[in-house]
C-alpha cells in the first residue's frame, strides 16, 4: 500500500500564495486531519495531491509516484472527494460510478456501487441526475465515489460539511474500512471533532504553511479546543 | 458626560434599510457588475458602445448619400412590413429560448441581494440589445427606412423605426415572460409546444402561398413602415401619431412584462425540475474510454432544458426561413455556418462548464487529458453536424437544383470548412478565457453577455465572410477552387486545434481551467 510524502509544497496562483512550504507524511493504514481556518491552503493541498492541481515548487510522492512528474499514476492511486460539488450536474450517480469503474478497469463493479449507494442512503437515487441533489446528498455521493475502487490512497476535503448524522457515521466507517485494508487517508476539514474522530493526527494549517502536527487524541474535548484556537491565533 | 455609547446611540448608530425602486436597483446592479473591471476593459466597452452607435447613424445616413439600384427602393418598400414583424418574431424567439431573457446576475449570485422582478425584467431588456442578431436587424430596419424615405426628413424617418425597435424588444420581453408563466404550469410545455407548432405552420403556410408579405401588412408591419414613409413624406398628424401609437405600446409592454415577470418568478421551475426528478435507466458499460467520457458529455447537453431547447430551435428556425424565403444557391452556403455559430454559443465557447463543479472530480479520474477533450469536441461537433445538415437539407430542397455541380460542392465544403473552423475557435475560448457558468438554468448563459458578444460576432463574421467565399467560388470557378480553398482552412483550423491540445496537456493551464469552472 502506498503513503504519502509532501516536502517544502509551495502553490502559487499568480501573485497569490494559496500553500507556502508545508511538509508531512501519512503512512499505510493511517489517518491524517488537515485542519485551519477558510483560506488556510486545505483544499489546494489536497488539489494537489489528488493530481489536479500542479505544485508550484516542491515534491509530492503519491506512492512512488511524482504528482508533478506522472499525475495519471497518482490518479490511479487516489480517491479523492472536492471540497465543493465534485459531481456533474447532468450524470446520474450510477453513471459517475460506471464512468469512474470504466476509466479504472474495474469488473464487475456494480454489486460493489449498489453497497455503496445504499451505505450512504443514495439507493433510491441512484438514477436521477445529480443536479437535484441537496448539499448533503452531493457531499455523500462524492464520498462513495472517491472510496468506490478502494483507493490506496483516500482524500476527503470537508466530507462532513452539510452531511447528516447518517451520512457521517457512513464516511467515518469509509475511513475506518480504508485504514484497516492500508489506505494513506487524509481528510480536510474545519470541524475539529470529526477530524479528532475519523483521524490519528492531525496538522494545522494557518496561511498557506502547517503551524503544528498533533496527535488527534491531544485535541479532544474543551482543553483539545482551546489547544486548536490557540494555533489558529 | 457620558464616555460610552448609549443604547439609544447604537440603535440610531444601526443602518437603516430603505427597499429602492426599480430603476435605482438596477443602477446599482449595473454599477456592482461592471464595477471592479480593468480600466482596459472599460475602455473597450465604452469603444464598443460608441462603434454601434456609430454603425446605428451609418446605417441611417449612408443609404441616402449612395446611387441605389432603380428597383432596390421598391423592393425594401414591400418587404419592410414583414421585415417589421420579422424582428419582432425573431426578438420574440430570442426571449422564449432563453427562459425570459438574460440575467444582469447569476441566480446563484443574485439570491444574496434583494432584487425585484421588476429590476429583473429591466435588467433582461437592457441586455437584450448585447446580441448580434437583435443589432443586425435593428441597422437593417433603419437603413430600410432609410432606403424608402430618401434624403428628406431623415430624422423623421428614422425615428419611427428606432421607437419600434425599442418597443418591439419590449413586447417580445413581455412575451417570453408571459411564456415563462404557461410553461411553469402544468401541461405548460405542451402547450407551449402546441402554440409554436401552429405558429410555425401558420408561417409556413403563409410562405408557401405567397401571401407572407400580404400577412404582414394586415398584421401591422404595414402602420410602423407607413409611419415611417409618413416622416419622408411630410404627412405629420399621421407621422405623430404612428409615434405616440408605437411610444404607448412599447410602455405598455414594459408595464405588462413586469407584471408578467412577476408572476414567472412566483412559480416553480417545473421544467427545471422535471428533467432533475426524472429517472435515466442504467445503460450498458462503454467500449472505450472515451465513449464513455462522450456518453456523460452527450447527457450533459441533452437533459440541460435550456440547450436541448436552443438546439431545436436553432435547428427549426433556418428551415422556417429557408421555407418561407424564396432561397437560392448564393446565399446557402452562409446559413449552416449562421446556425453553427448559435449551436457554439449555447456553451461551446466556454466548453468545460458543461460539467459545472463537476470538473474538479473529473479532472482527479485517471485519463489522458486528450481523451477528455477529445470527447468534448466531438460532441461540439456532433450538435454542429445536426443542425447544419438539417438546414443544408432543407434549404437545398427548397432552392431545387443548383444552375452547376460546382455549387452544391461549395456548399458542402463551406459547411465542413466553418463548423470545423467553429468548433477550433470555441475549444481555444474555452481554453483560454474560462468562466465559472451554470448552465443549469434557461436563462444563463456560457459566459457573460458582453463576452458573448463579442465571441458571437467574431464567429458570425468568419462564417458569412467564409460562405460567401464558397458562394462566389461556386457560381465562378471550378470545383477544384472550392476543395483547394477548404483544405486550406480546414488545415489551418487543424493548426488551430493542435495548438489547443498541447495547451490543454500543459497541467497549469488544465489547473486555472479546472478551479475557475468549479468555482461557482
Amino acid at each position: 500500500m502506498a503513503s504519502v510524502e509532501v516536502t517544502d509544497l509551495v502553490v502559487r496562483f499568480g501573485t497569490v500564495s494559496a500553500v507556502r512550504g508545508v511538509s508531512f507524511s501519512v503512512g499505510p493504514g493511517r489517518s491524517t486531519a488537515l485542519l485551519g481556518r477558510n483560506g488556510a491552503g486545505k483544499s489546494t493541498t489536497m488539489r494537489v495531491l489528488a493530481g489536479v492541481v500542479p505544485p508550484t515548487s516542491g515534491t509530492v510522492l503519491v506512492g512512488e509516484h511524482d504528482v508533478a512528474l506522472d499525475p495519471l499514476a497518482v490518479k490511479r492511486l487516489v480517491g479523492y472527494c472536492p471540497d465543493v460539488g465534485g459531481l456533474v450536474p447532468r450524470a446520474t450517480p450510477w453513471e459517475h460510478l460506471q464512468l469512474s469503474a470504466r476509466l479504472r478497469g474495474m469488473r464487475g463493479w456494480e454489486r460493489r456501487g449498489r453497497d455503496l449507494l445504499e451505505r450512504f442512503d443514495l439507493d433510491g437515487e441512484a438514477h436521477r441526475v445529480t443536479a437535484g441533489f441537496s448539499h448533503g446528498m452531493s457531499r455523500r455521493m462524492s464520498v462513495a465515489l472517491a472510496v468506490f475502487h478502494e483507493p490506496a490512497v483516500l482524500l476527503l476535503d470537508e466530507p462532513f460539511d452539510g452531511v447528516d448524522p447518517t451520512g457521517v457515521d457512513a464516511t467515518l466507517e469509509a475511513v475506518a474500512d480504508a485504514r484497516s485494508r492500508g489506505a494513506a487517508v487524509i481528510v480536510s476539514t474545519h470541524l475539529r471533532d470529526l477530524a479528532v474522530a475519523a483521524c490519528e493526527e492531525a496538522i494545522v494549517m494557518l496561511g498557506g504553511t502547517a503551524a503544528a502536527t498533533i496527535p488527534a487524541a491531544d485535541m479532544v474535548g474543551e482543553a483539545g479546543d482551546r489547544a486548536y484556537r490557540a494555533l489558529l491565533g | 458626560m457620558p464616555t460610552v455609547p448609549s443604547s439609544a446611540d447604537l440603535l440610531a448608530a444601526t443602518p437603516v434599510t430603505r427597499p429602492l425602486g426599480a430603476v435605482p436597483a438596477l443602477v446599482a446592479l449595473l454599477r456592482f457588475r461592471l464595477g471592479g473591471r480593468p480600466l482596459r476593459l472599460r475602455i473597450a466597452m465604452g469603444l464598443a458602445l460608441l462603434a454601434v452607435l456609430g454603425l446605428t447613424v451609418l446605417a441611417a445616413v449612408v443609404p441616402t448619400q449612395v446611387d441605389l439600384p432603380a428597383d432596390l427602393i421598391p423592393q425594401v418598400r414591400l418587404y419592410l412590413p414583414a421585415a417589421v414583424l420579422v424582428f419582432l418574431l425573431t426578438s420574440v424567439v430570442s426571449g422564449v429560448s432563453s427562459g425570459g431573457g438574460r440575467e444582469l446576475l447569476p441566480a446563484d449570485q443574485a439570491v444574496a441581494f434583494p432584487i425585484g422582478s421588476t429590476t429583473d425584467h429591466l435588467a433582461s431588456l437592457l441586455w437584450a440589445p448585447l446580441n448580434l442578431a437583435w443589432l443586425v436587424q435593428a441597422w437593417t430596419l433603419v437603413a430600410s427606412a432609410a432606403i424608402v424615405g430618401g434624403r428628406g426628413h431623415l430624422g423623421a424617418t428614422v425615428l419611427p423605426m428606432l421607437l419600434w425597435v425599442a418597443a418591439a424588444t419590449a413586447v417580445a420581453q413581455a412575451v417570453a415572460w408571459g411564456v415563462e408563466i404557461v410553461r411553469q404550469s402544468p401541461h405548460g410545455v405542451l402547450a407551449v409546444r402546441v402554440v409554436w407548432g401552429v405558429l410555425g405552420g401558420a408561417v409556413l403556410v403563409a410562405s408557401l402561398t405567397g401571401r407572407a408579405v400580404t400577412a404582414a401588412r394586415a398584421l401591422g408591419g404595414s402602420l410602423i413602415a407607413g409611419t415611417s414613409s409618413a416622416g419622408s413624406e411630410g404627412r405629420w398628424g399621421v407621422w405623430l401619431l404612428g409615434c405616440v401609437a408605437i411610444v404607448v405600446l412599447g410602455a405598455l409592454a414594459v408595464w405588462g412584462g413586469a407584471w408578467a415577470a412577476g408572476q414567472a418568478a412566483r412559480r416553480p421551475p417545473r421544467s427545471q425540475s422535471t428533467v432533475e426528478t426524472r429517472v435515466y435507466a442504467a445503460r450498458p458499460d462503454t467500449r472505450s474510454d472515451f465513449l464513455a467520457m462522450l456518453r456523460i458529455d452527450r447527457a450533459s447537453v441533452w437533459r440541460s432544458a435550456p440547450l436541448r431547447r436552443g438546439i431545436i430551435f436553432l435547428a427549426i428556425l433556418p428551415m422556417l426561413v429557408a421555407l418561407a424565403g424564396q432561397l437560392r444557391w448564393e446565399t446557402i452556403p452562409v446559413l449552416p455556418g449562421l446556425v453553427a455559430s448559435g449551436v457554439a454559443l449555447l456553451f461551446g465557447v466556454n466548453a468545460w462548464c458543461l460539467d459545472a463543479r463537476g470538473t474538479l472530480w473529473r479532472e482527479s479520474l485517471p485519463v489522458a487529458p486528450r481523451v477528455a477533450l477529445a470527447a468534448r469536441t466531438w460532441v461540439m461537433v456532433e450538435m454542429l453536424l445536426v443542425s447544419g445538415i438539417a438546414t443544408l437539407v432543407v434549404c437545398s430542397v427548397r432552392a431545387g437544383p443548383p444552375a452547376r455541380v460546382e455549387q452544391l460542392l461549395a456548399t458542402v465544403v463551406a459547411a465542413l470548412v466553418i463548423s470545423v473552423r467553429i468548433v477550433a475557435s470555441s475549444l481555444r475560448w474555452s481554453v483560454r478565457h474560462p468562466y465559472a457558468m451554470d448552465l443549469r438554468r434557461a436563462r444563463a448563459t456560457p459566459a457573460p453577455p458582453g463576452v458573448m458578444l463579442g465571441y458571437s460576432a467574431r464567429l458570425a463574421l468568419t462564417s458569412s465572410v467564409t460562405g460567401l467565399l464558397f458562394s462566389a467560388f461556386g457560381q465562378t470557378l471550378a470545383w477544384s477552387w472550392s476543395v483547394g480553398l477548404g483544405a486550406l482552412l480546414l488545415a489551418t483550423s487543424a493548426v488551430s486545434l493542435v495548438r489547443t491540445a498541447r495547451r490543454w496537456d500543459d497541467p497549469v493551464a488544465r489547473a486555472v481551467v479546472t478551479r475557475t469552472v468549479s468555482s461557482l
